[in-house]
């Protein structure tokens, strides 16, 4: 772990002319800072949108729950799920923000809780897909979210449809209290059914996935595979040294140092990850 | 502390009688229980976990496997038992013996008293998060009968990793919680020192917790709590325990697994079931 990141995974980045006849979708804009968080150079946001928001030094941008739609699902293939169920204050969750001014917010901005899911396909092939929403409150699992991602767990075994994951979350989600918790329960209790129906399961760990949600249904995946220098783990590393005065090394909790643990199965650069899963779909189905 | 009438603790006080270093721990239960009980250590791949005991014991006649997240009374102790929050060894031990339940038909009771998994850089690097995830997913394909208890800090992914049960009770001044009220002050006000305020939010209490349909029932605790009274505590837990456990003993094992899954795939259904996506529950009073 000598190496900056980002000086690391350069060499696997392909071509980025290869992004466009893959996905054959334009993605949405994201809202970016000035300049690379990792080699400072200024970004010019249309030309990162034309490279899947990777900047030429290999740094992988956060995609919120569209661009991820987008750049997965082939073009008009995608038919959201359960759109209308909607989050609820239901602890009565005042300090320091009212949660339901919190979702009344996120709703005026769009944006429809922390998962969405559907169906589409990916490349040709019949997929469910799920992808979490760093925006919406932290991408943290909630009841709304746990429902959407058990119902499509439990549609995806029925109907021997592989399952794609996109993970970004802090974890469960504060403001819903233990019944967020119990999340991790009911997200693992139907994925065990899909397990158990024989249907592939594929998970992409994005930056950054941590807490319940790395410890339920992301680590769960027949593959795991993480986005370069993506941060995944349990605990965070602020909570770490605050807890233990630890010293934590470069890289702790990156795709790379989780790949050397044996918590995922690939590292794969964001341009190649289409072509890679359609790789994958056809070996587990066939 | 001494508690003084029921009903006027507040949310803080019940999280510093679920904490009281005087408090039952798993062993003082489990040993009353299964006087014969035998320990079994290590998860056969690196490590025994302290932090969790499990082994066996004859209950009311029959073989029954227990667990028990164990915090330690001495310094020592606790340092050993590293105040309880288990490591991925633990939950990957936890597994073992609940394959070996199954092999031999045994049921399992499992008490939860952890403020959460270890959150530290070692059980980081041993892959903690697919240890709970694992185990989490595991409780609900493992054909024998299992019932929980709560019977002090009942903290997060930690505490649900030993916590998927056909039944789940938990002791009157025990808490369960999404996170640790330190915890939950820290992601939400980034300020660890909000912890009372958290915990008057999170709704931890068992009362919350049953009124929300999340465990089944709320073992009264002898006059005081339960660090007032060792033997009057064991005597009701140990009851409650095996009156949730007895019909589960006859039941066929594939009603078993659906009831289990149902439980907690529908656990959030009296708040969805509301036209607003769900009622608030009630506030205390």
């Amino acid at each position: 772990m000598s190496l900056p990141l980002a000086v690391r995974v350069r060499e696997g980045v392909p071509s980025m002319s290869l992004i466009v006849p893959v996905t054959g979708t334009k993605l949405p804009p994201i809202a970016l800072s000035t300049n690379c968080p990792s080699c400072g150079v200024g970004l010019v946001p249309e030309e990162l949108r034309e490279q899947a928001y990777v900047c030429d030094c290999g740094h992988h941008f956060r995609m919120h729950g569209d661009a991820w739609i987008a750049l997965l699902a082939d073009e008009g293939s995608w038919r959201e799920r359960w759109a209308d169920v909607r989050p609820h204050d239901l602890l009565d969750w005042k300090v320091p923000k009212p949660y339901q001014q919190t979702i009344d917010q996120a709703r005026q901005e769009g944006l429809n809780e922390a998962v969405r899911t559907g169906t589409a396909t990916l490349a040709g092939r019949p997929v469910w897909l799920g992808v979490f929403d760093f925006r919406f409150v932290g991408g943290t699992l909630s009841i709304v979210a746990g429902e959407r991602l058990a119902r499509g767990f439990e549609q995806a075994a029925a109907s021997h449809t592989p399952y794609v994951l996109v993970a970004a979350s802090g974890g469960a989600r504060m403001q819903e209290g233990v019944l967020a918790l119990m999340q991790l329960a009911k997200v693992n209790a139907a994925l065990g059914r899909l397990h158990a129906a024989r249907v592939p399961y594929f998970s992409v760990l994005t930056d950054p996935t941590f807490g319940g949600v790395s410890a339920s249904l992301a680590l769960l995946g027949d593959v795991n595979l993480a986005e370069p220098g993506a941060a995944i783990g349990f605990t965070g590393a602020r909570v770490i040294k605050q807890a233990t005065y630890a010293d934590l090394p470069p890289g702790f909790q990156s795709a790379e140092f989780q790949l050397e643990r044996g918590q995922v199965d690939l590292v794969v650069p964001r341009v190649e990850l289409r072509e890679r899963l359609a790789r994958l779909l056809d070996l587990y189905t066939g | 502390m001494r508690q003084r009438e029921r009903d006027t603790l507040s949310v803080w006080q019940v999280v510093e009688l679920a904490r009281h270093p005087d408090r039952p721990y798993s062993l003082d239960y489990i040993k009353r229980m299964a006087p014969d009980f035998i320990e079994l250590h290590g998860d056969r791949i690196s490590h025994d976990d302290p932090a969790l005991v499990a082994g066996l014991g004859t209950w009311h006649g029959r073989t029954t496997v227990f667990f028990g997240h164990q915090k330690g009374r001495t310094l020592a102790e606790r340092v050993r038992r590293n105040w309880g929050m288990m490591h991925p060894e633990g939950y990957r031990k936890a597994l073992r013996i609940a394959r070996q339940a199954v092999k031999f038909g045994f049921p399992i009771v499992s008490l939860v008293d952890t403020p959460g998994a270890f959150p530290g850089a070692a059980a980081e690097e041993r892959g903690i998060a697919a240890a709970i995830a694992g185990a989490i997913m595991e409780w609900f394909e493992t054909p024998v009968p299992i019932v929980a208890a709560v019977i002090g800090e009942g903290g997060s992914g930690g505490a649900l990793g030993m916590a998927v049960a056909d039944r789940v009770l938990m002791l009157e001044n025990s808490t369960y919680s999404v996170a640790s009220p330190e915890a939950a002050a820290s992601i939400v006000w980034r300020d660890n020192t909000r912890k009372v305020e958290a915990a008057d939010q999170l709704q931890l209490t068992s009362r919350d917790l049953l009124a929300m349909g999340v465990v089944e029932e709320v073992v009264a605790e002898p006059e005081g709590g339960a660090h007032l009274d060792y033997e009057g505590t064991a005597v009701a837990l140990e009851a409650a325990l095996w009156r949730h456990l007895q019909p589960l003993l006859t039941m066929p094992v594939d009603e078993l697994l659906q009831h289990r899954y149902e439980r907690f795939r529908y656990i959030d259904s009296l708040i969805a079931a509301h036209p607003d996506f769900g009622p608030k529950v009630e506030p205390k009073v």
